[in-house]
């Protein structure tokens, strides 16, 4: 029991730092209508660049000056890229992304090589005991830092202007214009806060229990995709019970994986994937996504 | 319904006589058959690795096609072609391949002929294709895109751990290609032609060239016939295809059965010019590289995905040859860029300039260079007039209730 | 003549988007060949209403009958089957494509070359094409597009595509035409000819045509019946003379500034003619 107990925190925290980088995929579709494959580069970007800042900085301003890099590269991309294909179709906007997540993922892996990137996270491999069950210290603090930040963004989307700019072009682009929105504006800014949450992410990410920085944080960033997308692209609820879910059944496979052998060994790498697909049998809009409202 | 006869009004005018079918330049069968030409005679005068490089590239040809009918023409963005392309090569591998193994691994295979396991190789795939096929079937939008990804995953883990079937994580080396006694190896039969010794590369070169050909021409025919139209019809609007009469998830599905299967075979030659198969040979960067060769090829062009097919594969090898020459690319070690990275960053910043400037890519270039000779000058259409942006001025009941508009 | 064309029988439909009601219980009915307007001030509901019976839309509530099927239960692609056509308001046409190719996209319910006949171009295919094509040609005539066959539609003019638009949606052999605004943004010139063509479809085919239309002087010399909506409801339906004389078309129109000239209009039962004479009889 503790053991599934101990999976469930774990899968739980696992699924915290998911619904982060889900969100921010689910904020840009919805900005921008754009399905952002640059976001496991971005990522990786996040870490890698905390990591190489440590020394020089110090943990702390290191983790800002990361996670602001980032998201001062979705920014970038946003303008130079994005800004300048409104209207294209949405397969060419996904594949420009792709583009660029060529591009940077490239650049990252030939400096990052075959190593292992240290962060040197104030907190350690320290592990925190609740009951019988433990979970690392890195874990706990991502859920809460998580916790407040998802709370903070579902406040904002409700009540600020930005979230209402927001969700009224995600709505109708055109009459949101015409209703003096700047859909530019709405746009570099669901970048802006989208490259943000990936770089807290990722700063935990790569704390324990996790070795560290290293080309393999790119594969797990895109396990955050099912996340996104099994919870409906277009919601932000959606994106929060994804990664929970996600986060919970990779969990859970790998925990068990002894017992799940005839899957094959390391299957729960792949669990993100078929619980994904699963649900895209019975829900093809995802669980909170909206249905179409035309018939084909 | 009866076809009643619709009369032309006012027969007192003259009636127009319908425009002829437009005047077909020779020009381009010229060139494809001086093409061809030298691509037949290639192998007595070129030198080995290129015999070899164009046989891979022939598989790329194949798999690009198949991957542009998906992407391309319908609309459909999969990033799962590297999924099918592992379908086709293991059971190639599995069916031709003997049982028995060294060492470690205990391998099991059918013995059965090449040609069987060629063939079931593109079943397989397809058979894949179809069990996928009713959720590529009912995702609308992109959702399909970020599903196909996890086709990736799942394929990649279940070939490092089938270790019976695919070798694992060391792989499986593939058997030869044979076709009725004959091998397409370095015997079987001993082969001179002019004096020229006809070994695996020269006999693997001209079976690139018959199935890379059939691709071809399977494709061109699909596009211009009724399930290409309706396929093309899907990219522009679903809505408005179903109107006029496609059944627009048996499309989606078939289409995506079809790429599949040309994604199968793409497989088995890249098993025959590898000679062997390994999981880490079909990740996402495959699939990556295959929609970088259709989309500087120009989307939803046949000839288009060809010749980024060849882009795209010989870039590299390019890069590694001719790597002294070159100022940025370098040795490991020397501070330049890998022949692979530098490779990379083009297709990279190719796709993002492609999209941004010129969508109909190197087919829309070729097109417009055709239009320049035949016409100095002159009219051209409007530049977005490739088969890549086809789409219409504006979108057809869309899937919200139109606020904006007149009714 | 020949084909049966059954009458379509709109009852009680309401559709709603969330918690917007875009059509509320709307009937009517059309005749066999006749020409039907729906017609009504901006945001009125008339695209809907289209939307609903082509199948894209599904309804709330209400039926709608043609002949024994149901068509608010059908898929799109099903009641194309059946002889529904439609002709979008905004051309929904493949403009690197030629016309001809275009019009055969209305043959596709029509053939039934699949992939493996097309691909490997078997007689079946290609003697399939060329039979639709010869039909193809025959009606791209019939509208005066027959020296355009191989234009591609980009760069027709936007008349031109219109035509086409109509063209694909006769294609497919209907046996209900929908026309969704088929004048919008013609000269006066171009109007009459689609007029005129719109006429001689009745007439020569024999079909029902549903027509979406802000042209007044045009609907009310086409049309045999008029049926007008306001926010989603219907307010008036008749004769266009009737429905010109409606009190409450009148107000609903008055509102928001239409072509009809209230002056006109107050003089009951009074039959206003467009200035420019509209060949063809009024049945």
């Amino acid at each position: 029991m503790t053991q599934f107990l101990s999976l469930l925190l774990n899968g739980i925290s696992l699924g915290a730092i998911y619904a982060l980088i889900a969100l921010g995929f689910v904020i840009i579709f919805k900005a921008s209508e754009v399905v952002s494959f640059t976001h496991g580069s971005l990522l990786l970007l996040g870490a890698y660049s905390i990591a190489r800042l440590s020394d020089p900085l110090g943990f702390y301003l290191a983790a800002l000056v990361g996670i602001v890099i980032t998201a001062l590269a979705a920014f970038i991309i946003e303008r130079l890229i994005i800004n300048r294909l409104r209207g294209a179709p949405v397969i060419s906007l996904a594949i420009v992304t792709i583009g660029v997540d060529i591009i940077l993922l490239t650049e990252l892996i030939r400096r990052i090589g075959s190593d292992i990137l240290n962060v040197p996270h104030p907190w350690g491999g320290d592990s925190v005991s609740i009951g019988d069950v433990g979970i690392s210290q890195n874990r706990l603090i991502a859920t809460i830092a998580a916790g407040i930040l998802i709370a903070l963004f579902f406040v904002a989307f409700k009540f600020s202007s930005w979230g209402v700019s927001m969700r009224a072009s995600a709505e109708d682009g055109e009459t949101a214009a015409l209703m003096g929105i700047r859909l530019g504006r709405v746009s570099a800014l669901a970048w802006i806060v989208a490259g943000a949450l990936a770089g807290v992410a990722a700063l935990f990410l790569v704390g324990s229990p996790t070795p560290g920085v290293s080309a393999s944080v790119y594969t797990v960033a895109l396990r955050a995709f099912p996340a996104a997308i099994l919870g409906g692209l277009d919601s932000t609820g959606g994106a929060l019970v994804g990664g929970l879910l996600i986060g919970i059944a990779e969990s859970l496979a790998a925990g068990y994986q002894d017992q799940l052998l005839f899957l094959g060994r390391g299957f729960g790498d792949v669990m993100p994937y078929v619980v994904m697909i699963a649900v895209l049998l019975v829900r093809p809009s995802g669980l909170f996504g909206t249905k179409e409202l035309t018939r084909v | 319904m009866s076809e009643a006869t619709v009369t032309s009004p006012g027969a007192t005018r003259a009636a127009p006589r319908s425009a002829p079918a437009p005047r077909r330049s020779f020009v381009r069968p010229l060139v494809l058959a001086i093409l061809l030409i030298l691509l037949l005679v290639a192998p007595i005068y070129v030198e080995e690795f290129w015999l070899r490089t164009g046989f891979a590239v022939a598989g790329a040809i194949v798999g690009a096609i198949g991957l542009n009918l998906l992407v391309g023409t319908s609309g459909q963005l999969s990033l799962a072609h590297a999924f099918f392309l592992a379908c086709g090569a293991v059971t190639y591998v599995f069916v031709s391949g003997e049982s028995g193994g060294i060492g470690l691994a205990d391998l099991s295979g059918l013995g059965w002929p090449p040609l069987i396991g060629m063939i079931a190789g593109v079943l397989v795939a397809g058979l894949a294709g179809l069990l996928f096929s009713p959720v590529a079937a009912r995702l609308r939008g992109i959702y399909l895109g970020v599903a196909s990804l996890g086709l990736v995953f799942i394929g990649q883990h279940v070939l490092n751990s089938w270790t019976s079937v695919t070798g694992g994580f060391n792989g499986r080396s593939a058997p030869e290609f044979s076709l009725f006694g004959f091998a397409f190896g370095n015997k079987d039969p001993e082969l001179f032609v002019v004096g020229v010794p006809f070994r695996e590369a020269e006999r693997l070169w001209y079976l690139g060239i018959v199935l890379a050909l059939a691709a071809y021409w399977f494709a061109r025919n699909l596009l211009r016939s009724r399930p290409g139209r309706a396929l093309q019809t899907l990219r522009d609007s679903e809505v408005a295809a179903s109107v006029m009469g496609v059944n627009v998830q048996r499309y989606k599905g078939r289409v995506f059965l079809v790429s599949s299967m040309y994604a199968g075979l793409a497989g088995v030659i890249y098993a025959l010019s590898i000679g062997s198969i390994a999981p880490e040979s079909f990740g996402l960067e495959v699939s990556v590289l295959y929609l970088a060769m259709i989309v500087l090829g120009g989307l939803g062009s046949v000839g288009g995905a060809a010749l980024g097919a060849v882009f795209v594969s010989a870039m590299p090898l390019i890069f590694q040859r001719y790597a002294d020459a070159l100022p940025f690319v370098g040795s490991p070690g020397e501070g330049g860029l890998a022949p692979g990275e530098a490779a990379r960053y083009l297709f990279g910043l190719a796709i993002i300039l492609v999209i941004m400037f010129e969508p109909a890519g190197l087919a829309g270039l070729a097109g417009r260079l055709r239009r320049k000779g035949r016409d100095p000058g002159g009219g051209r259409l409007t530049s977005r007039s490739s088969a890549a942006t086809s789409s219409t001025t504006t979108d057809v009941p869309s899937d919200r209730p139109a606020q904006g508009s007149t009714s | 003549m020949g084909t049966d064309v059954p009458s379509v029988e709109v009852e009680n439909i309401s559709v709603r988007f969330g918690a917007i009601k875009a059509l509320s219980d709307v009937s009517f009915t059309v005749e066999p060949g006749t020409i039907h307007a729906i017609i009504g001030p901006n945001g009125a509901g008339k695209s809907t209403m289209f939307n609903v019976l082509s199948g894209v839309y599904k309804a709330a509530e209400g039926q709608v009958r043609f002949g024994e099927h149901r068509l608010d239960l059908m898929r799109p692609y099903q009641i194309a089957g059946i002889g529904v056509a439609r002709a979008f308001q905004n051309i929904a046409l493949s403009s690197a494509q030629s016309v001809a190719e275009n019009l055969m996209l209305g043959r596709h319910h029509l053939t039934k070359a699949g992939f493996l006949a097309a691909g490997l171009r078997l007689p079946r295919a290609t003697g399939e094409g060329k039979r639709h094509g010869a039909r193809v040609a025959e009606i791209a005539e019939f509208l005066e597009l027959g020296d355009k066959l191989h234009t591609p539609v980009g760069v027709l003019s936007y008349g031109d595509q219109k035509r086409v638009e109509v063209a694909r949606a006769l294609c497919t052999e209907p046996r209900l035409l929908l026309l969704d605004e088929p004048v919008a943004g013609m000269n006066a010139e171009e109007t009459d000819r689609m007029a005129a063509n719109i006429l001689e479809i009745r007439s020569g085919l024999g079909i029902s045509v549903v027509l979406v239309e802000h042209d007044m002087g045009m609907v009310m010399s086409l049309a045999d019946r008029v049926t007008v909506l306001d926010f989603g409801r219907r307010i008036a339906d008749g004769t266009p003379a009737e429905v010109q004389a409606h009190p409450e078309v009148i107000r609903a129109y008055l509102g928001s500034g239409d072509e009809i000239d209230p002056a006109q209009a107050a003089a009951a039962g009074a039959i206003a003619h467009h200035p420019s004479e509209t060949p063809g009889t009024h049945s």
